[in-house]
């Protein structure tokens, strides 16, 4: 505090002791050529530290913001091929899966058609040896039933011949019935 | 500051001791802030010191360009930025109180006790040879910038439209030279010579004149911002003057 108020009355007793005396607009040669060489010096200097590091970054900053804008226009284009390309692929994907779906319906409706004609014909041959098979197995039982036929007939004819046989005048009979049995059918 | 300017005496020369040491305290603070900001620049995402800075370098690039061909003004750039940056913080420098002032009571040394002993320190700008100095310059700029640009035919608008005419285009660029630095001067010394004045008030530490001079100091802010806004775009319009052909 004891400072302040040693400067406060200094001042005034200097501004007192000069009176307002004294001319303010005084020129002093050396002092005017100290003051533009030591202005010229600071520009000098501030210009080395400070404005042109300043504007290079300036300059650097306007250059990275051009060249981001250049590469987001680029990116955009590329991005817009790329879409573009992709729907194009899309849509040949899906021509392509349209056209295999319909040969492999026609592919599938083709092979049940023969499938179904193939077990058409399997049955009809099936059918066909069944009918072979029942028509020999027919005979066979014809045949069987004749033999056993003829053996009754045999039998019966034993039995007769030894009832009564005496009876001569009917062997022409005998005959008759196996020759009827021999030729009807089973 | 009232009183007349420190003298330094070395062998015939002299010096005005006050206006020096205040011109260099002001350059070593302009230094100092640029080798600061120079460390921490970035092409990414700016500081608040460097988002200043540009926001000044976009300030002044605008005056230019508002005022030439901003080609012909680029080359410029940086003196006028310097330029803007010094007149402004010269300004300011008069309204700072000196809270070490009572350190420097001791030092004879090149007068130091006398310089920097006040509680108020001087602006360089408050002395007519720092200005004239800055004047002279501007003044140069324009004479180089429009033979650069024009060649001998810069020297013919002296005698347009009729060589009579000669002196008056002379006293009309004296006149750029001087009402340059007696503005800027005048100016700022009228400020610093009221804040000495407000000091001067008897009972100045009794509230009721504690309110004019913050006042008086806020304003003077505001003046020296002007000022060297000013004195920036004249020598814009000065130099553009000279450059941009009549045809």
């Amino acid at each position: 505090m004891n400072f302040f108020i040693n400067g406060f009355t200094y001042t005034i007793a200097s501004a007192a002791a000069s009176g307002g005396g004294g001319n303010p607009v005084s020129f002093n040669f050396y002092t005017y050529i100290v003051q533009i060489m030591s202005f010229l010096i600071l520009v000098w200097i501030i210009k080395r530290f400070a404005w042109k590091p300043l504007m290079n970054m300036m300059e650097k900053r306007r250059q990275y913001i051009a060249d981001s804008l250049a590469q987001a226009e680029q990116e955009r284009n590329e991005a817009a091929r790329i879409k573009q390309e992709y729907q194009e692929d899309m849509h040949r994907a899906r021509l392509e899966a349209k056209s295999i779906i319909e040969k492999a319906t026609q592919e599938s409706e083709q092979r049940a058609a023969e499938i179904l004609d193939q077990a058409r014909r399997e049955t009809e041959k099936l059918k066909l040896a069944a009918l072979a098979e029942i028509e020999r197995e027919r005979e066979k039982a014809v045949s069987e039933l004749r033999l056993q036929v003829v053996n009754m007939s045999v039998a019966v004819a034993e039995k007769v011949i030894k009832q009564k046989l005496d009876i001569q005048g009917q062997e022409a009979l005998i005959d008759q019935f196996i020759q009827e049995v021999g030729d009807r059918p089973c | 500051m009232m009183h007349g300017p420190i003298i330094w005496h070395l062998g015939n020369i002299t010096l005005n001791g006050k206006t020096l040491i205040m011109t260099w305290i002001v350059m070593a603070f302009l230094i100092i802030m640029s080798i600061i900001a120079s460390r921490r620049l970035t092409s990414g995402t700016p500081g608040k010191l460097q988002n200043f800075l540009e926001w000044i370098v976009d300030f002044v690039k605008s005056l230019i360009s508002d005022n030439m061909d901003y080609k012909k003004g680029a080359p410029l750039l940086s003196y006028l930025l310097t330029l803007i940056v010094f007149i402004f913080f010269s300004n300011i420098l008069g309204l700072i109180p000196n809270v070490f002032a009572p350190l420097f009571h001791w030092i004879e040394f090149a007068q130091l006790n006398e310089i920097l002993g006040d509680v108020l320190i001087a602006s360089p700008t408050a002395d007519i040879n720092t200005t004239l100095a800055l004047a002279t310059l501007t003044v140069i700029l324009v004479l180089v910038s429009g033979i650069r640009y024009k060649g001998i035919h810069y020297f013919h608008h002296f005698i347009e439209p009729i060589p009579v005419f000669l002196p008056i285009h002379l006293i009309d660029f004296g006149a750029k030279l001087m009402t340059l630095a007696f503005r800027l001067f005048g100016n700022i010394y009228a400020g610093e010579v009221l804040i000495a004045a407000m000091l001067m008030i008897p009972g100045f530490l009794v509230a009721g004149t504690l309110i004019p001079m913050p006042v008086w100091l806020g304003f003077s802010v505001f003046i020296g911002a002007i000022q060297s806004f000013v004195f920036t775009v004249l020598t814009i319009a000065y130099i553009s003057q000279a450059v941009t052909s009549d045809s």
